[in-house]
């Protein structure tokens, strides 16, 4: 929970994640580095199996039993927490340095413990405090996220799928830890509640001091939180930018093709879609895993672009832009 | 279909369980049909109940023959000779009697005194029965004038129960032991003589169509391949017929149960209302009748036949927790969005719980009837442990019975109770390791572990 | 500060004023006492199935009617005086006789009027004498006879049960957290052995240590003649129970173990688990709030429902090590066609279950917030 003078916040560097299954090896996160300074908001971008779920597993280390490999750097204020033992991870690093709100919060509350109890543990746990103390100032975040104290005492069941959210909100703040990311916050809502835990997010993102990473496959509702964006494609990264240049100029083929592809209030324009079907983690191919769908593509990749980071500071991983 | 039998062996490869199990129920499946091809099974149940005479000639409680393998000093083996191993002669002794004289001649190797000795007639005269006249002589040509009798057909002659020969002279020790004694060892602690011993029957028929057969039997401490028990019956017989039986016990109550209980569970689950409503009810109250206790106040008080038995079993057994359980996973199917679009699309009911929510649930269906086998085998020797067992059926469980209330594990017949027993826990086991493998492959919920 | 639009949530004012306990009160009482009744129901339906089943429709009566007819002639060839009467006389005498026989035992009734007698009789417990059997005590109460029994069958089979099931809890929780190890998976192949019920292993044990070593007994509950210190007494009958829980060990362990480690590893899953972790606690805490505390309820009816199946799944594990207790006296009674005491066993049997189920349900309610309050309460 210190803030250290360094500004970055968060660094990795070729973080590997390998699921073992009954076809073989999915190589769900391959050799991923980007660094994050703070008070940074940053979008991870990208559709449905292109990893960014497996990334929030390996920088939190929340595994599963059939993992093949987990490998790389991950340094938080500078301090390699992969090396750590799991009871230190546990002590120093989960919930008072990172913290998580779930997808599809639902589930993500006990459903027999109260959920003041349940906002209020991490700082029992962590920060030894009494249950009195902890509760008030679960009480705190949850003026923040905008529920009534009266819903401490109350049961998971007993609160809508808004205020449910919320409540992990809350919860993922209590300890303030350096970095909060979110799996996909709002795509399990409706589109009015969705509004509303957006709103609740901004002004979290404006007073606090927290960063923040967002995980999505909803370009837009993330355009308004995130100060950069990160697109994921099959495992890797393929773009790293700031909102601006991303929203208003993707360079990538995958970018520009999924900014295409979302209806804008103002303009009207064609909808555009990718054809065809991200590549298998199984056995990713040997060039540029985009090149299939890609309509730019030219024999250069058929061997594998490297991420550079080009001279307007974003990152991009194809030959379009080698340098 | 082919594919995903080639894709089901791939998986059931790497469980060595599964390979385990199919290999010793291969092996029972084969002892199974083996018995009911070489022994009828009428002739099967008459040999069990050892009617009459059909055991005369075999040892009680004899243990099998292959114990010496493991033994130094051998136990005694049953010595069991006709016609053919006889030496006869005959000659006249007067005008109207005529003297065959048969020889038993064998050896005897073994260190262990038999349990007794017997000859058995089969006798044909018109008037007069023959008068038979035995000696015994021993290896060391030490001769015994035995009594002697009139046969008749189908009489028998104990020779170590012989009444003639004074006990007094060695010691009251047993006939058969003197017999077999080695003079160099006291009567006190007797050693056996091991040699070529013979048994003469001098026979003195009185007509001329006057015939007999004698059949001479000393009676070992070891029998055949699976030893005898206290009625003098081959266990063989009961382990050999009890394979089936175990076998058709376990399928035919594991399928009976499994299948009526997902139907009922389908069906009430599916169209609810008061059908539904009232399987749950049969079942409150079933649950508070005690299962063992009805199954054997219908035995005791009713009839004992197996299928009886069977049919109650698996009647109790439907409505019993199975139904709830199969019950929650078809509620959970019901509400499936593509049984609505069944719906929606005019399936009738049949239609739809046969094609579309029984192939969802019946992957679990496959592990829980398989572990359900060995229950019934059990069962079934459970009940025969309590006396209840059909009393014609030679099963596993019969054996275990007879030599549990024999006192078998007192008196040191181990032979007796391990052979059923063994063959019980390994086809348990069999099914058991089968449908836990299964359920581990099968089971949705596991699979995301 | 700029305006935020989001909304305070909080709950509806009206819900506030009406205090929630007494709202959960009264809702309680219903749910029992629906509960209740249909529990009644189903003990009554049990109880009469019962001395149907147990007086075999009738059958019962018929060998009792025979017992009567023959003691009452060996009764009356032996006296003297019979012998000197008419014929006429004789028969006169005889039927007579008879008819005071069965008509003091209600023989003579139909069965179909006599078995709601015998249900009113099963239900309010009043259990009659038992034609046959006697305690040891030497009343032939039934309830004196079952009651005396009911000690012995617990002392083995509770502490055989509840051994069982808090070992393969316990063992569980642990080795849901360590999925893949070796001790999982020598539980998950120890299972199968499960195959075999207890008495089976029984008697191998019996054969093995009994038999071949000598080192502990063959079966009965106390050495002949029993101890007369109160120390060598327990010992005694601890060393007699010493078989038959490791026989029940060998039967139930490893399955319980194993259903409850696959229990808890479906569970451990779920998703607020997952964020249990990643909140920092402790693997103990984990356990503990959240594998252990949703699934109570589950754990609780499989103790209850342990303890209740404890004494009367046991006739022949008892028959085997011979045991004297209830399961037993089942058997005994069945062979003497000792109606009053067969039923007597099930209705307390059923009585127990009946008072099982039902304390269950409350303590669900009490438990599970989702049943206390009802889930309807609040949004959705």
């Amino acid at each position: 929970m210190t803030t250290q003078a360094t500004s970055t916040l968060l660094r990795t560097e070729n973080l590997r994640l390998y699921f073992r299954t009954t076809q073989g090896v999915v190589q769900a996160v391959d050799d991923v580095s980007f660094t994050m300074p703070r008070r940074d908001a940053l979008a991870v971008i990208g559709e449905s199996g292109c990893g960014k779920t497996s990334l929030v597993r390996a920088i939190l280390r929340l595994l599963p039993s059939n993992v093949h490999t987990y490998s790389g750097n991950v340094f938080l204020n500078d301090i390699d927490v992969m090396k750590l033992s799991e009871e230190r991870f546990r002590t120093n690093v989960r919930w008072t340095k990172m913290s998580l709100v779930a997808q599809a919060a639902m589930n993500a509350l006990n459903p027999v413990l109260r959920v003041g109890e349940q906002v209020a543990e991490p700082l029992i746990v962590h920060q030894r405090l009494s249950k009195q103390a902890a509760l008030a100032q679960a009480a705190e975040v949850f003026q923040l996220v905008g529920v009534s104290p009266d819903f401490l005492g109350r049961y998971a069941f007993e609160l809508s799928g808004g205020m449910r959210q919320r409540a992990i909100i809350a919860m993922a703040l209590i300890t303030r830890p350096d970095l909060i990311v979110l799996d996909e916050p709002t795509s399990a809502l409706d589109m009015l509640t969705q509004a509303n835990i957006m709103n609740v997010l901004k002004g979290i993102k404006r007073d606090l001091e927290q960063s923040f990473i967002f995980i999505t496959h909803d370009v837009s509702t993330t355009s308004e939180l995130s100060d950069r964006g990160m697109v994921m494609y099959a495992g890797q990264i393929v773009e790293l930018a700031s909102a601006e240049q991303f929203y208003l100029d993707p360079l990538h083929p995958y970018s520009a093709k999924l900014m295409a592809s979302i209806p804008t209030l103002k303009e009207k324009k064609e909808l555009e879609f990718i054809p065809g079907q991200p590549p298998s983690l199984l056995n990713p191919p040997t060039g540029c895993r985009f090149a299939d769908r890609c309509d730019r593509r030219f024999d250069k990749c058929d061997t594998e672009p490297p991420l550079q980071q080009l001279a307007d500071g974003r990152w991009i991983r194809c030959w379009l832009y080698n340098k | 279909m082919k594919t995903r039998f080639a894709k089901l062996w791939q998986t059931a490869r790497k469980y060595p369980t599964i390979m385990m199990s199919v290999v010793i129920i291969s092996v029972l499946l084969g002892i199974a049909f083996y018995a009911m091809i070489s022994i009828p099974f009428s002739e099967a149940a008459l040999l069990w109940r050892g009617a009459e005479n059909i055991w005369e000639d075999t040892p009680r409680l004899a243990a099998p023959i292959w114990f010496n393998a493991f033994r130094s000093e051998k136990l005694s083996e049953t010595v069991n000779l006709t016609r053919e191993d006889a030496l006869i002669t005959e000659e006249a002794v007067s005008a109207t009697i005529r003297k065959e004289t048969w020889v038993y001649e064998y050896d005897f190797p073994y260190a262990t005194f038999p349990q007794e000795m017997k000859a058995f007639f089969t006798v044909s005269a018109d008037d007069k029965n023959p008068l038979v006249k035995f000696t015994w002589v021993k290896p060391d040509g030490t001769t015994y004038q035995l009594g002697s009798m009139t046969a008749s057909d189908g009489s028998r002659y104990g020779i170590s129960a012989d009444a003639t020969v004074s006990r007094e002279q060695f010691n009251n020790q047993p006939l058969q032991v003197e017999l077999y004694r080695d003079p160099s060892s006291t009567t006190e602690e007797p050693a056996v003589l091991n040699g070529t011993y013979q048994f003469i029957a001098e026979v003195y028929h009185f007509t001329d169509s006057s015939e007999i057969e004698i059949q001479f039997v000393s009676f070992g401490e070891v029998y055949g391949i699976a030893g005898t028990d206290h009625l003098r019956r081959d266990l063989r017989i009961g382990l050999l017929w009890g394979t089936p039986f175990a076998l058709m016990f376990g399928l035919l109550g594991a399928v009976g149960s499994t299948s009526i209980t997902f139907l009922i569970a389908a069906i009430g689950s599916w169209y609810g209302g008061w059908l539904d409503a009232a399987i749950q009810r049969i079942c409150e109250v079933r649950l508070q009748l005690p299962t063992l206790p009805i199954l054997i106040m219908l035995g005791t008080f009713y009839s004992r036949s197996i299928f009886l038995i069977l049919g109650v079993v698996i009647a109790l057994d439907i409505f019993s927790s199975g139904i709830k359980t199969y019950r929650a996973m078809f509620m959970q199917v019901k509400n499936l969005p593509y049984i609505e679009a069944a719906r929606a699309y005019g399936a009738s009911n049949m239609r739809i719980i046969v094609r579309y929510m029984i192939p969802k649930v019946a992957p679990v269906l496959i592990p829980n009837f398989v572990t359900l086998i060995p229950t019934f085998v059990f069962l079934e020797a459970s009940l025969a442990l309590l006396n209840l067992g059909d009393p014609t059926a030679p099963t596993w469980g019969k054996i275990l019975n007879d030599a549990y209330h024999a006192g078998a594990l007192y008196r040191g017949y181990y032979y007796w109770v391990l052979e059923p027993a063994l063959l019980l826990i390994f086809t348990g086991l069999a099914f058991s390791m089968l449908g836990f493998a299964l359920d581990r492959i099968l089971n949705p919920r596991l699979r995301r572990i | 500060m700029a305006q935020n639009s989001f909304e305070v949530d909080s709950p509806p004012a009206s819900e506030k004023k009406k205090s929630g306990r007494s709202r959960t009160w009264t809702r309680f009482g219903r749910y029992a006492g629906t509960r209740i009744f249909a529990l009644a129901v189903t003990v009554v339906i049990g109880v009469y199935l019962t001395v149907i089943i147990a007086n075999m429709g009738g059958y019962v009566d018929q060998i009792r009617v025979s017992d009567i007819t023959f003691t009452v002639n060996a009764r009356l060839a032996a006296d003297p005086q019979f012998r000197v009467l008419s014929p006429e006389n004789k028969e006169i005498l005889r039927n007579a006789q008879l008819e005071t026989e069965i008509g003091r035992l209600g023989l003579d009734r139909p069965f179909i009027a006599r078995s709601f007698d015998y249900l009113w009789d099963g239900i309010s417990l009043s259990l009659g004498r038992a034609t046959f059997m006697t305690s040891n005590s030497g009343s032939s109460q039934v309830k004196d006879i079952i009651l005396e029994r009911l000690p012995i069958t617990v002392v083995l089979f509770v502490t055989a049960n509840v051994l069982v099931f808090l070992c393969a809890l316990l063992i569980a929780l642990a080795l849901s957290r360590k999925y893949g190890s070796f001790f999982d998976r020598f539980v998950v192949a120890a299972s199968p052995l499960s195959a075999a019920p207890p008495w089976f292993y029984g008697i191998f044990l019996i054969m093995i240590f009994a038999s071949v070593f000598g080192i502990l007994p063959y079966g009965g509950m106390i050495d002949a003649p029993p101890p007369q210190t109160t120390l060598a007494y327990v010992l005694s009958v601890m060393e007699h129970m010493v078989l038959p829980i490791i026989a029940w060990f060998l039967s139930y362990l490893f399955v319980s173990t194993f259903s409850w480690r696959t229990f808890f590893l479906i569970h451990a899953s779920e998703d607020y688990v997952e964020l249990a972790k990643a909140k920092g606690l402790s693997s103990k805490s984990i356990e503990r709030r959240y594998i252990l505390r949703p699934t109570l309820p589950t754990v609780i009816t499989s103790f209850a429902l342990t303890l209740i199946y404890a004494w009367q799944g046991a006739i022949i594990t008892e028959t085997v090590f011979a045991w004297p207790g209830l399961g037993a006296l089942y058997a005994t009674a069945i062979g003497q066609y000792e109606t009053g005491v067969i039923v007597g066993l099930t209705v307390i049997f059923a009585y127990l279950l009946a008072i099982t189920v039902f304390a269950l349900d409350i303590a669900y309610a009490l438990i599970d917030p989702r049943v206390k309050l009802g889930a309807k309460a609040g949004g959705s």
